[in-house]
């Protein structure tokens, strides 16, 4: 085919969207729907995931040494844990630090302060954190092994519980995500057949004056891949819209709200790009296949 | 050139649409093509364009054996052919001149010879006012002009119609004809399968009659069609027609029958044509 030719296929495409005005519609706003079914979805399912994951970074290994281990040996565990595999963080907490913020945790009852002779019966010691929480009960074996650990210890029922919720999570929103999605298939599939179905003659009539399948199909490829582009865009703004709403009220609710993760929320400017990539990629290709795919029974005569 | 060797159609429904039919129909030649409801026409029309295959037999339409026609192959020899349907069949969202240049289109044929070629045979059927309007604009006869021209533009072998007149007011059968005749004057080998008695009587030709699914009479008989009007009144009549005029100079109208033995022949042809006014289409 000659570029003229395509550059004709195409300019049919784009003009059969004005002529066929109320079925491109009702293909735009079923895609639109179909998108922001199976977008938001994937959306809640990624910021439950990074909830989930900050509220297990919370989960750290408290390490505690023997109180006569001398600061050389401290600072060697110091370097000899930062080595060790999963190892995301290693913070020191000497015999004083760990008094101040013992201090600080027991608020109400200070007096208890007058009756301790100073922090040196506080033992040193240091706050691991993991880089995955799944394999945190072998990490926090491994530290105990160190000869001068006094205890190692982990809530290892919370990262359990984390765990656990977060296949749960995962589980229900690949579900949901799989049926939007297949739902959303039927629907794009029927509205573009109902489409196809009303020009059915026009094909009809194009096979029989000659023309090849690739000939019929370019411009219902190009209306659907318009359509479809259109609706990812629409589909975009309005989780745009939605999204930076949602991610403003949760984060007035300050701390409390970041005690059950909400602080892991991710701003929609870090992911926007990608937002809008895959809505108007999948946007254009659904509308377009389902354009191509649908004139397939009409096709052949 | 079209050749149908001992030709047979069976549906799957068991039906015997065509049996053992031979048929040559000559370059240049024009064939009227006449039966009843039921009788093998339409099946015979679906043979030549490839929409169906002969369960036995030989069909060679321009050339292209259609019994070893591969299936990528169909656009390629359809742009051999020129099509005219009783319903007309244009796209209802293209005006009259995208509806002839689609043709073009298909063929990838140059632009510019498209927008020369395309207002030439558009103003060959007389519709030069009717460039930009849409099907729905126009009236029987002027829908089925346009299928004339988009059968014309790509200059076939051969052009079929199908019922071309069956849409269309009595008084306008006679000048689709005439322009399908002028179309043949010029080399193109027409097919017209009709239901029109008067038609086939007044213009006469070869005349293939289609029973029972055989091929019962295939004769040339002379028409009647002898009187011309006188030009005046033959462009009143065009005007009339479609609201402009046009070279009308071959333009026949029908003539009171004669009666001669050649028309005691027609007659009895047309008696073996049942009558029906609507093929019900096998």
């Amino acid at each position: 085919m000659k570029l003229s030719g395509f550059k004709y296929l195409a300019n049919q495409g784009i003009e059969n969207i004005w002529k066929n005005k109320m079925m491109a519609f009702a293909t735009f706003c079923v895609l639109l729907i179909s998108l922001l079914l199976v977008g938001g979805s994937a959306l809640f399912y990624v910021n439950m995931n990074s909830m989930i994951l900050g509220l297990g970074n919370q989960n750290e290994v408290a390490v505690y040494l023997d109180p006569s281990t001398t600061q050389q040996r401290v600072d060697e565990i110091n370097l000899e844990l930062q080595k060790m595999d999963n190892i995301d963080t290693v913070e020191y907490i000497s015999k004083e630090e760990a008094y101040k913020r013992m201090q600080n945790q027991i608020s109400q009852g200070k007096a208890i302060f007058d009756y301790i002779d100073g922090y040196e019966f506080m033992p040193d010691g240091f706050s691991v954190t993991v880089i995955d929480n799944d394999t945190i009960e072998d990490t926090t074996a491994k530290i105990a092994q160190i000869s001068e650990v006094q205890s190692a210890s982990s809530s290892l029922q919370v990262a359990e519980f984390l765990r656990e919720l977060r296949r749960v999570v995962s589980l229900i929103a690949v579900a949901v995500i799989v049926a939007l999605a297949a739902v959303s298939m039927i629907m794009i599939s029927n509205t573009t057949k109902a489409s196809v179905f009303a020009r059915r003659e026009e094909i009809q009539i194009m096979k029989y004056v000659g023309a090849t399948n690739a000939f019929i199909r370019t411009p219902f490829f190009v209306e659907g891949m318009v359509t479809g582009f259109f609706a990812g865009a629409g589909a975009f703004f309005i989780t745009w819209a939605v999204y930076r709403s949602v991610f403003r009220i949760l984060m007035e609710q300050g701390t409390l709200m970041r005690a059950f993760g909400v602080g892991s929320i991710i701003p929609f400017n870090k992911i926007q790009l990608w937002v809008a990539l895959a809505y108007l990629v999948i946007g254009a290709l659904v509308g377009a296949l389902g354009s191509v795919v649908s004139t397939r029974r009409h096709i052949d005569v | 050139m079209v050749e149908l060797q001992n030709v047979s159609v069976t549906y799957s429904s068991g039906v015997d649409a065509l049996n053992n039919v031979s048929l040559k129909i000559n370059d240049g030649d024009f064939a009227f093509v006449v039966g009843s409801s039921g009788a093998g026409k339409s099946t015979m029309i679906k043979l030549l364009l490839k929409e169906i295959d002969a369960t036995s037999g030989v069909v060679t339409v321009n050339g292209y054996n259609l019994n070893k026609l591969k299936k990528r192959k169909i656009p390629e020899f359809r742009r051999t052919l020129g099509f005219v349907f009783q319903d007309f069949r244009l796209i209802p969202s293209m005006t009259v001149y995208e509806n002839i240049a689609f043709v073009l289109r298909v063929i990838d044929a140059p632009l510019k010879y498209i927008r020369k070629r395309v207002p030439y045979v558009i103003s060959l059927v007389g519709l030069h006012a009717k460039t930009n309007s849409y099907p729905d604009e126009l009236s029987g006869g002027e829908k089925q002009r346009v299928a004339i021209a988009r059968a014309l533009v790509n200059d076939p072998q051969l052009i079929i119609a199908d019922e071309p007149t069956g849409n269309i007011d009595p008084e306008l059968s006679y000048e689709i004809v005439e322009l399908l005749k002028g179309i043949n004057d010029q080399g193109t080998t027409i097919l017209m399968v009709t239901h029109e008695h008067d038609l086939v009587r007044h213009f006469g030709g070869r005349i293939i009659n289609i029973t029972g699914g055989e091929i019962v009479f295939d004769e040339v008989i002379s028409g009647t069609s002898d009187d011309i009007l006188p030009e005046e009144e033959l462009a009143q009549t065009m005007a009339q027609v479609s609201g402009i005029s046009t070279d009308t100079s071959r333009i026949a109208i029908p003539a009171p029958p004669v009666t001669s033995t050649e028309d005691a022949l027609i007659d009895e042809v047309i008696a073996a044509i049942t009558g029906a006014d609507q093929d019900g289409g096998v």
